[in-house]
């Protein structure tokens, strides 16, 4: 597809160019058609590729000595936690402070989706209270599209339940391009023989994909980018992603295998997921030990893979369990890169969708 | 009206007032009792049928099946009515006002009511709202299987059989153990009346929100799977099968089956002779699990693979689907249309489940679990009639004489055709009517249906029920 392609729908071209950050977003030459970032699988090619120049401009932002500017300089933006994360609600507050907005977080008790005050009430009064913004986290799966029903500004979707994780799978992704694609300047990023940013290079996704919201996401953005994909995990973990794989529409295949020999071969990216002790209990797992012997992420494993190939781990992590400690800090992990890219992108995304005309 | 039928009757009258005068002229008649349909004309006089004449020749000349259908009321062997205990969901007057306006004459209420329909007073009270409410809709009730439906103690099973329940059901879970399941069916099998048992193994389905397979792991939505219930169907029938040899009046029905296996299951049951019926639900026939993804197309207009982009298309999670069980794959709604055509399906029974909008306008993992379908049940069917996955005279069997057939004689309705000399119990519908889903043109109060919106055929124009004003359209 050509870059120069206008948006299916809108009829906009979307430029190559970096995004001038420092102007107000309503001023930006490329418009971003999207009010909500529910998930990503609605997301084009172009989309993505401007999410990603947007995010090299927001990269030189944080290289200045005073990272900031003053793009959503009086704009509210409300973080709104039904779950508990450290990682992803500091990373959208500092991306929304690097962007001079307003900040307002609020961590709703996690016992209380079925109790209490709804959801739909919640997001009223907070719209109330002023909010232009909603980053929201939630644990069950598709509330962020009941929210973005009644919000009248944009809703960012920080997680939900089992379903998505749209700014997870984007700084991935950005981690991944900025890693295994020559520098700008040296030759484009975003062109390949087949015009897929990552054709011919193996991804391979290791652990829970069964409750792995990142996983799942991370499913759209990669195989959009041509990622020859991998899922492996125990098959408890792999439930119904076999279904997906089969039935996925062309060029959205991947592959899902208990075999992580045949995973980790020559793989370019190893991308570990957490294990949660709960699995356990609810006869999923055996125990940690043996999911550590059988596909934890140790250094003898990743020697099957490209000698250069990326470690990563959207955190927080079990060291020992599904990643060993060594394997975690060596040379080959970007693991510290996508927390600082992930504020990157997270700026970028809230200056995109605050260009949105309404 | 297409056909040149004519609805002559008398100025029309209040809900529960007898139809003194009514002929119906030139109509599509459907006899589910004798197997005939065709061109003929009606006459009520007093609420009794005085007459049924079948047109032939050039008196049949312009009369087709596609326009005014008349055919018997129909029967639903399971509505969830809320009374008592969840009047802010539904009442049996609303209820019933609701069944009437989907042509439903005779409702089969559960028992899962609070407190439970596990003693006679309850049913006792239940009755009672019926009267006051002034419908002529017969009102039947399923009787709790166990104490409180909890699945330990057996319920007043005698006395409530005296009182006249029309069934035993725990449903809302299944009869709890095989070992209750067993003097259940024993204990009542000799009373002549069926357990009406709902099919889940609990363990399967633990906090399961979506249908197992590909729309469910896109979505993120914890799998339900198809054997949760095949595994309980093959469990109820083994109890069946030991309990017959000693019982031979042993009945069992299974309610809202939804997957091939589940049906397999019943189709072999009863070729070898066990004494099982089972219903299906008019959305597990019509709605496939790709509604979920906002991919919202009726399940014979989907193809093998209605949704393999595999994004989300538009309002996706719409609490209004959730129900029990899921809706399912569209392999599964396409064997669930083809045992309802072959018979291995007795009935389509709507499963009604209305709730409130607090209850329902949540995240989809929290919604309450259940449709309230008791009106769009002849408009999902006639849809499926139009695609010709069934025919009209099958879809009206299975609202009728296959339900009727359930019950046993436990109606006050002596037939479930269109019969001469007996308290008429007709519903007049137009297919060439479509009307549109509202909130307002439904009677439920539970009216958060996920068909709002969609245009369904076969507008109900009259409903009569024991000889009585049921329903009437005035839009017209």
């Amino acid at each position: 597809m050509s870059l120069a392609e206008p948006i299916a729908g809108t009829g906009t071209p979307i430029a190559t160019g970096t995004p001038e950050v420092d102007a107000a977003p309503e001023t930006q030459s490329v418009p971003w058609p999207h009010r909500h970032l529910l998930d990503v699988d609605g997301l084009s090619a172009d989309e993505i590729d401007l999410v990603m120049r947007t995010t090299d401009a927001m990269r030189e932002v944080l290289a200045r000595p005073i990272a900031k500017v003053p793009a959503l300089r009086g704009r509210n933006v409300t973080i709104l936690f039904y779950e508990a994360s450290t990682r992803t609600r500091v990373s959208f507050e500092v991306a929304a402070k690097n962007l001079s907005a307003d900040v307002v977080n609020i961590a709703a008790a996690t016992s209380s989706v079925t109790k209490g005050e709804s959801l739909v009430d919640t997001v009223r009064t907070i719209e109330a209270l002023g909010a232009d913004m909603l980053v929201m986290r939630h644990p069950a799966s598709g509330a962020p599209y009941l929210a973005a029903e009644i919000f009248g500004g944009s809703v960012l979707n920080g997680g939900d339940g089992w379903h998505a994780h749209p700014t997870q799978a984007l700084l991935d992704l950005y981690t991944i391009r900025e890693r295994l694609l020559p520098a700008p300047g040296a030759a484009p990023r975003t062109a390949t023989a087949s015009g897929q940013l990552l054709a011919g290079r193996k991804v391979v996704i290791l652990g829970d994909l069964l409750h792995s919201r990142v996983a799942r996401s991370n499913i759209w953005t990669l195989t959009a980018a041509g990622a020859d994909l991998w899922l492996c995990g125990p098959s408890t973990l792999l439930r119904g992603f076999e279904a997906w794989a089969s039935r996925g529409a062309a060029g959205r295949r991947f592959t899902v295998t208990s075999n992580i020999d045949a995973a980790l071969r020559d793989a370019d990216v190893v991308m570990a997921l957490r294990i949660q002790r709960e699995r356990m209990a609810s006869g999923l797992l055996p125990s940690l030990r043996e999911y550590a012997a059988r596909y934890g992420l140790t250094r003898a494993r990743l020697a099957a893979a490209r000698p250069d190939a990326l470690v990563m781990h959207p955190g927080p992590m079990n060291e020992g369990v599904e990643i060993a400690p060594d394997v975690a800090v060596g040379t080959n992990s970007v693991i510290t890169e996508q927390v600082t890219n992930g504020v990157a992108v997270r700026m970028a995304l809230l200056y995109l969708l605050a260009g949105v005309k309404s | 009206m297409t056909t040149g039928a004519t609805l002559e009757r008398l100025a029309a009258g209040e809900v529960g007032a007898l139809v003194v005068e009514l002929d119906i002229g030139r109509a599509w008649l459907v006899d589910p009792a004798s197997g005939r349909e065709g061109p003929g004309e009606i006459v009520v006089r007093d609420g009794i049928v005085e007459a049924v004449t079948w047109l032939e020749g050039d008196e049949a000349a312009g009369v087709d099946p596609g326009g005014v259908v008349v055919a018997p009321g129909f029967v639903d062997l399971h509505a969830h009515l809320r009374e008592p205990g969840n009047e802010d969901a539904e009442t049996i007057a609303t209820g019933l006002a609701a069944a009437a306006h989907g042509g439903f004459t005779t409702v089969c209420a559960m028992a899962d009511t609070t407190p439970a329909l596990d003693e006679p007073s309850v049913l006792a009270r239940v009755r009672a709202a019926a009267l006051a409410s002034g419908s002529p809709v017969e009102l039947l009730a399923h009787g709790a299987v166990t104490v409180g439906r909890a699945g330990e103690q057996l319920a007043a099973l005698g006395e409530l059989a005296d009182a006249g329940v029309v069934g035993f059901s725990d449903d809302g879970a299944p009869v709890g153990s095989a070992a209750i399941l067993r003097n259940a069916l024993a204990y009542v099998g000799t009373l002549g009346l069926p357990i009406v048992d709902h099919a889940e193994d609990p363990g399967l389905t633990a906090g399961a929100e979506a249908n197992d397979g590909y729309v469910a792991t896109v979505l993120g939505l914890r799998g339900w799977p198809a054997a949760a219930e095949e595994s309980v169907v093959a469990r109820d029938l083994a109890v069946l099968a030991d309990v017959v040899r000693d019982v031979p009046g042993a009945r069992l029905h299974l309610t809202h089956l939804s997957t091939a296996g589940a049906l397999d299951h019943v189709r072999r049951a009863k070729a070898a002779g066990l004494p099982v019926t089972c219903d299906i639900t008019p959305h597990h026939l019509a709605l496939t699990d790709a509604w979920l993804a906002g991919a919202r197309r009726w399940a014979w207009d989907a193809g093998d693979d209605p949704w393999t982009d595999g994004a989300v298309v538009a309002a996706p999670y719409d609490p209004g689907l959730r129900v029990n069980p899921p809706l399912r794959s569209v392999v599964e709604v396409a064997a669930c249309l083809a045992a309802l055509a072959d018979g291995t399906a007795d009935a389509v029974a709507t499963d009604h489940a209305p709730h409130t909008s607090v209850d329902k306008d949540v995240e989809f993992g929290a919604s309450a679990v259940g449709i309230a379908g008791i009106e769009t049940a002849l408009g999902l069917l006639l849809g499926a009639v139009d695609a010709g996955r069934l025919t009209l005279a099958r879809a009206v069997a299975a609202l009728t004489v296959g339900p009727g057939i359930v019950l046993g004689g436990r109606s006050r309705r002596r037939s479930f055709g269109l019969v001469e000399g007996a308290p008429a119990d007709l519903v007049v519908f137009d297919r060439s009517d479509r009307w549109t889903v509202t909130p307002e043109y439904l009677a439920t109060k539970g009216a958060r249906s996920p068909l709002i919106g969609r245009d369904l055929p076969g507008r109900v124009l009259l409903t009569i029920a024991d000889g009585r004003l049921a329903y009437e359209d005035v839009s017209a």
